[in-house]
């Protein structure tokens, strides 16, 4: 069980060491009963970006692609 | 069925009971499930007491003034989602609110009090 | 008909209410030290707090959130916490300010003991706040502000230097004294931009169920009350300056302002610009309060409103009445009031940018305000005023060290 704001901030990563930014958002895919999270929401730019000041550096990565979820990152497959 | 940016559209968004009355702000969101399995938002938490994890050490000072409390609101209890949060219940049912209900009984007892 | 008859009544009410202790002491002073040259300073203001009103209106109307929800909502929990924080503080001394000018008046205008006066209005204010519906606090405090057009009248009477006055509109440097200069450009524009108007303009917007439609009014309404009350602005730097000036007069009182009408109306002129400065400062006294109290309830999430009764809306109830007592203890501790408006103005210059960054990215995000998103126009003055907040928010505090609290 976590937080959405414990996820938030985190670095994310890929399996082989590339870096994609932090974590701003999660996509999420609403029905009537559940909100079901689809994807990473992460850039590179800092609040600028988060704040759409500047345009998306990374586009969302799917939910499918974490591989594992570390205390300070987030690990996901290769891109 | 909608795709929302989480963070964006719910987090620290006002939430609304049935009556449309407003009983706090989603002060953070539970999630359950991790990689490789299905992850949901599974409750909202609300209250100063989550606002430690927020904001760290002013958020603690702010959440021992505010009183400490969390309640969590399953996220089955939520009707929608637009410009706020929106339940199905009273707040009253669901825990939430209870700061002002708590309060309103003495400010009742001022002459006027329903002006 | 009785649409235009209200929307007239409204801008009536914003014209009475522009002017507030910070304006008063600010641009009185400001004729008193700098003449004529400081006045290109009010259009700028002007126009910046009918920026950020129209702003804060436009996301009042189209997503029924007001400041704080709309700050919290967009830079997250900690940040707008920071934020909360220092309006709180920076509001609160407003209010201290306020309610300092408003025992100064009833004193000038009875001269019964200043503390006890200081308890009187704070009592009757409570009283009204808890009676009066909003509309009603509204109208008989802008209205009674309208008194202050004495100051227009007495102005022209003193036979300004017109050649001077109109010259002042043109933007300039003064040689000597730069640093003190500054100081009242800053403090002119603090006094023009105060955060409390906003806040309470967009939560009354919520109270008052704006919708999309009400934009168009709102906008005139702002523009039209806003800018007309600039005229008083004027008249006040013009009194300065036409009296004041190379006698070494400092309006350090209320008291000195208030000549300002004396010397050429008379003892009518006196008592009409202490009643527009008491409903003046005293209306504002009143919208200072429940911004704090809208705040912090917006930001916590809690039930709000002078529209929900007082029984309602328990713990913003309980807000404004704990603001007003501790405003009142500040005052009580016999800190001077124009002191504490000085300082009061430059706190609030430094805190602008907290609340007017992210009204800024919400009024251009299209997933809040789908058409009604700022356009080119919008967007040029958003930005231009941006620029304009930073820099003197930056400079104000270094600029208050090095004149000494404008004492040079």
């Amino acid at each position: 069980m976590r937080t959405l704001s414990s996820l938030q901030q985190r670095k994310v990563v890929t399996e082989s060491g590339d870096s994609l930014g932090r974590l701003y958002d999660l996509r999420g895919e609403l029905t009537a009963q559940t909100l079901t999270v689809t994807g990473l929401v992460t850039g590179k730019r800092g609040l600028l970006e988060h704040f759409g000041v500047l345009p998306r550096s990374t586009s969302p990565i799917p939910w499918g692609d974490v591989v594992r979820i570390e205390r300070k990152r987030i690990v996901v497959r290769d891109r | 069925m909608t795709q929302i940016d989480i963070a964006l559209k719910v987090l620290d968004h006002q939430i609304l009971d049935r009556d449309g009355r407003r009983c706090g702000n989603v002060d953070d969101l539970e999630i359950e499930g991790g990689p490789g399995e299905t992850a949901r938002v599974t409750a909202i938490l609300v209250g100063p007491g989550v606002w430690p994890q927020r904001a760290g050490w002013i958020g603690r000072i702010a959440s021992f003034v505010g009183g400490g409390r969390r309640v969590r609101v399953p996220w089955g209890e939520v009707r929608e989602v637009e410009s706020h949060v929106i339940l199905r219940k009273s707040a009253e049912e669901l825990g939430l609110g209870r700061g002002d209900d708590r309060l309103r009984p003495w400010i009742e007892k001022i002459p006027g009090a329903h002006r | 008909m009785s649409k235009i008859f209200g929307v007239a009544l409204g801008i009536l009410a914003a014209i009475g209410g522009f002017v507030d202790i910070g304006d008063l002491v600010f641009n009185v002073s400001a004729g008193a030290t700098f003449g004529y040259q400081l006045m290109w300073v009010l259009p700028i203001g002007v126009i910046g707090i009918i920026v950020y009103s129209e702003m804060c209106g436009r996301v009042a109307a189209v997503s029924k959130k007001a400041v704080f929800d709309t700050v919290r909502e967009r830079v997250g929990f900690s940040a707008g916490l920071g934020a909360l924080i220092a309006s709180e503080v920076v509001n609160l001394m407003t209010l201290a300010a306020e309610l300092g000018g408003v025992a100064i008046s009833l004193q000038l205008l009875c001269g019964l003991p200043y503390r006890w006066l200081l308890v009187l209005a704070v009592l009757g204010f409570a009283i009204v706040i808890w009676v009066m519906s909003f509309e009603w606090i509204e109208r008989v405090f802008g209205y009674g502000g309208l008194c202050l057009l004495v100051f227009a009248v007495a102005a022209m009477k003193l036979s300004p230097d017109w050649g001077k006055l109109g010259n002042g509109f043109v933007p300039h440097v003064a040689q000597n004294n730069s640093l003190l200069y500054l100081y009242f450009v800053v403090g002119l524009l603090g006094a023009a931009m105060t955060p409390y108007e906003v806040y309470f303009y967009s939560s009354g917007g919520v109270e008052e169920e704006w919708t999309p439609k009400d934009i168009g009014l709102n906008r005139a309404n702002a523009i039209i009350g806003y800018g007309l009350g600039g005229f008083f602005s004027v008249a006040l730097m013009t009194t300065g300056a036409a009296l004041f000036l190379g006698h070494g007069i400092s309006p350090e009182h209320l008291g000195t302002i208030a000549l300002g009408a004396q010397v050429p109306l008379g003892t009518i002129g006196l008592l009409l610009a202490l009643v527009g400065i008491l409903f003046a400062v005293g209306g504002a006294s009143i919208d200072t309060v429940f911004s704090g109290a809208y705040n912090l309830a917006q930001f916590c999430g809690w039930e709000w409103g002078r529209y929900r009764t007082n029984a309602n809306a328990p713990r913003f109830t309980l807000t404004w009445i704990v603001l007003l007592v501790l405003g009142m203890g500040i005052v009580m501790t016999g800190v001077d009031a124009v002191v504490l408006t000085e300082y009061a103005v430059i706190f609030s210059v430094v805190a602008l940018p907290l609340t007017y960054i992210p009204i800024l990215l919400v009024a251009n995000d299209e997933q809040y305000m789908g058409r009604h998103r700022n356009g080119r126009l919008a967007n040029v003055l958003g930005g231009v005023y941006l620029v304009v907040i930073m820099v003197v928010a930056l400079s104000a505090i270094p600029l208050m060290i090095l004149t000494n609290v404008g004492q040079n």
